[in-house]
């Protein structure tokens, strides 16, 4: 036997002996999930039924604040399981290695999910990322001062000097551009591209700012009307519709300022939000879950009612009768989506060359 | 068993192993990264080479140095405006509150434990078109209408870093006055030296290199600022620490993004330290 000091300084060499044989044991998915996505969308309303089905579940949130910023995380070596962008940007996750195919036939909500959102996650044929939120881009105007708005040109309008609000992104800035001056958005060459240039760098004063955060630094100044005409998601229009909020959250439609949403003559512009799970996930079964279950009528339902974005789930869009909502999401009127322009993958160059004019824009 | 010396060096080795993981590894970090030649985001595993592309794309668009210039032009303006208003509230600490100092001292730091992003955010609501200002001026009949110039241009951002940055010039100045021998005072005085010309002759010379350090720690991080310039500076507004922000999130080019903060930091250093050749604090203080 040993003597009683030798066991104490066994004692520590045993423990760690032990933990360490504990910790190199494979097998069950590590009880967590880290979630690079943007600010606002941590709220748990947003995920709220795979907290209900995986309470002990710990679900972490780091985020990214555009999609060049995420895709530069990503690559950076985040250890996110799963990542949340916009489409444009599809390719690259693939052509980096960093995403892993979504196994679709252990998705239960994979079929409230139409056939072209399903499209919009996959390359070459493989689903790669699972469509959750889309919406609209469009003009969003104050009546009292700007008569019916039929095109983008709107923007460029000196008459609201002083009252135009831009979203501060380069490839949104060619994307209007290419619409206007009928473009083609996936070829734009080096003389448009500075003709481009030059033409939001003569826009530039007409802006009362550029706006980065749509509900912190566009919808409160579309309601307080020091904002006209700005480039904006459906989200502020809803926004604006419902009205100021009171203290106790109760919503004053006669206090609303008069809003309206363009239908320019080229066509709105729609955008997805997907998610994909990181091709160096150690909760590759979890992380399917979690996006099954945020396609759920109620986690889709609340970006609709909470957020006022649309959700992927069909059955939740078909389920909507608040007619703000039905409004803004023009979901009476099929025209709108018949002349909406769903914004095209971007390429590298483009992505190098778009975000480096912006930033010449800006700089000027 | 450590001497006093080596005790001393054991304990300053947290602290620096601390400045050395977490600032000049970061600063070496991101003057490695300005020498590679991507254009989007770093694949770290990827092999790479040296080379001066990013600076080159730098040289051949003078839109980037001429914000450098305006910014540099900005932080100076913001850093003098920040060392004159910190001037005679470190002055009244250190010669006038007497019993009340640490009262007034504890006044003066209590800014410091309110959200910076709540302090500008605050000034959006003074300088708006409906805000405090704008509508003072209306009131009282010296404007007709709201100024637009208030918020969301080059103005407001300055007036708005002035405001974070008066605490903390006051410290520098406010540390170097109370190290001023009140005898040289007192000795002045005794001579015949009016309030005024002991103030000019005495006070102020010696209180010039804590002015000096307020002025430098305000000019160099106001160089690179860009929360305040996002939140109040529209479109006019746009500083040189924006643009490495976009480079860094907006066009995920880091490269680009290193290479302009370490322009930044060169330019920055060097202004600095010809700054202080050229004022010999010394001479100014004899």
């Amino acid at each position: 036997m040993l003597a009683r000091t030798h066991r104490l300084r066994a004692a520590p060499a045993l423990f760690a002996t032990i933990a360490l044989i504990l910790a190199s044991c494979q097998g069950a998915e590590p009880r967590e999930l880290l979630v690079l996505e943007w600010a606002g969308y941590e709220a748990e309303d947003f995920w709220t039924d795979f907290k209900t089905a995986q309470p002990d579940v710990a679900v972490n949130f780091e985020f990214g604040t555009t999609d060049a910023d995420i895709l530069g995380l990503m690559q950076a070596g985040s250890q996110a399981d799963i990542f949340h962008f916009y489409t444009g940007w599809q390719q690259f996750y693939v052509d980096a290695g960093l995403v892993r195919e979504i196994d679709t036939t252990k998705l239960t909500n994979w079929d409230k999910v139409p056939a072209a959102m399903q499209a919009l996650g996959q390359i070459d044929g493989k689903q790669y990322y699972l469509p959750w939120d889309w919406g609209f881009t469009s003009i969003l105007y104050n009546t009292a001062h700007v008569p019916e708005v039929t095109s983008w040109d709107a923007l460029f309008n000196e008459d609201y000097t002083g009252h135009i609000a831009m979203w501060d992104d380069g490839p949104a800035a060619v994307t209007v551009s290419s619409y206007i001056h009928n473009y083609d958005e996936t070829a734009i060459t080096d003389e448009q591209l500075a003709s481009i240039e030059q033409e939001w760098k003569d826009q530039k004063p007409l802006n009362i700012h550029y706006w980065d955060s749509e509900y912190e630094n566009l919808c409160p100044e579309v309601m307080s009307e020091d904002i006209w005409v700005a480039y904006a998601w459906q989200g502020c229009y809803a926004s604006a519709l419902y009205g100021p909020v009171d203290a106790e959250g109760n919503y004053h439609p006669e206090d609303a300022p008069p809003v309206a949403y363009a239908n320019p003559v080229e066509g709105r512009n729609s955008w997805v939000g997907l998610y994909g799970i990181s091709a160096d996930t150690d909760s590759y079964e979890l992380a399917l879950q979690f996006l099954d279950l945020k396609l759920a009528e109620l986690s889709c339902g609340n970006a609709v009612y909470l957020f006022y974005y649309g959700c992927a789930n069909a059955d939740v869009m078909a389920a909507v009768e608040d007619p703000v909502l039905i409004e803004a999401f023009g979901i009476n009127d099929p025209s709108i989506l018949e002349s909406t322009n769903f914004t095209p993958p971007v390429t590298e160059a483009q992505r190098d060359a778009w975000t480096a004019m912006w930033t010449r824009v800006k700089a000027d | 068993m450590l001497g006093r010396r080596g005790a001393l060096r054991f304990l300053a080795l947290p602290p620096y192993a601390w400045l050395g993981l977490f600032f000049v590894l970061p600063l070496l970090l991101i003057i490695v990264i300005s020498f590679r030649p991507e254009t989007g985001p770093i694949d770290f595993d990827d092999p790479w080479a040296a080379s001066l592309v990013q600076y080159q794309r730098i040289w051949e668009t003078p839109v980037y140095l001429r914000l450098l210039g305006i910014s540099i032009l900005m932080a100076l303006g913001v850093a003098a405006a920040a060392t004159v208003l910190a001037y005679p509230i470190a002055y009244f600490l250190a010669f006038r509150a007497r019993e009340r100092a640490v009262f007034y001292l504890v006044l003066l730091l209590i800014p410091f434990a309110a959200s910076y992003l709540l302090k500008i955010m605050a000034w959006r609501l003074m300088l708006g078109q409906e805000g405090a200002i704008n509508s003072f001026l209306q009131f009282s009949g010296l404007t007709s209408g709201p100024l637009d110039l208030l918020l969301y241009s080059r103005a407001a951002v300055m007036i708005a870093l002035v405001y974070v940055w008066v605490p903390f010039a006051a410290l520098p100045i406010y540390a170097a006055m109370q190290r001023i021998d009140r005898g040289h005072q007192e000795a002045a005085a005794d001579l015949g030296a009016g309030p005024w010309s002991r103030f000019w002759r005495i006070t102020i010379p010696l209180s010039l290199p804590g002015a000096l350090a307020a002025f430098f720690m305000v000019f160099i991080p106001t160089v690179g600022e860009y929360v305040t310039p996002s939140l109040v500076g529209g479109t006019e507004g746009f500083m040189y620490g924006n643009l490495i922000q976009d480079f860094f999130t907006s066009a995920a080019n880091w490269a680009q993004g290193s290479a302009l903060s370490a322009l930044m930091l060169v330019v920055t250093l060097l202004l600095v330290a010809v700054a202080l050749r050229v004022v010999d604090v010394r001479r100014l203080a004899a």
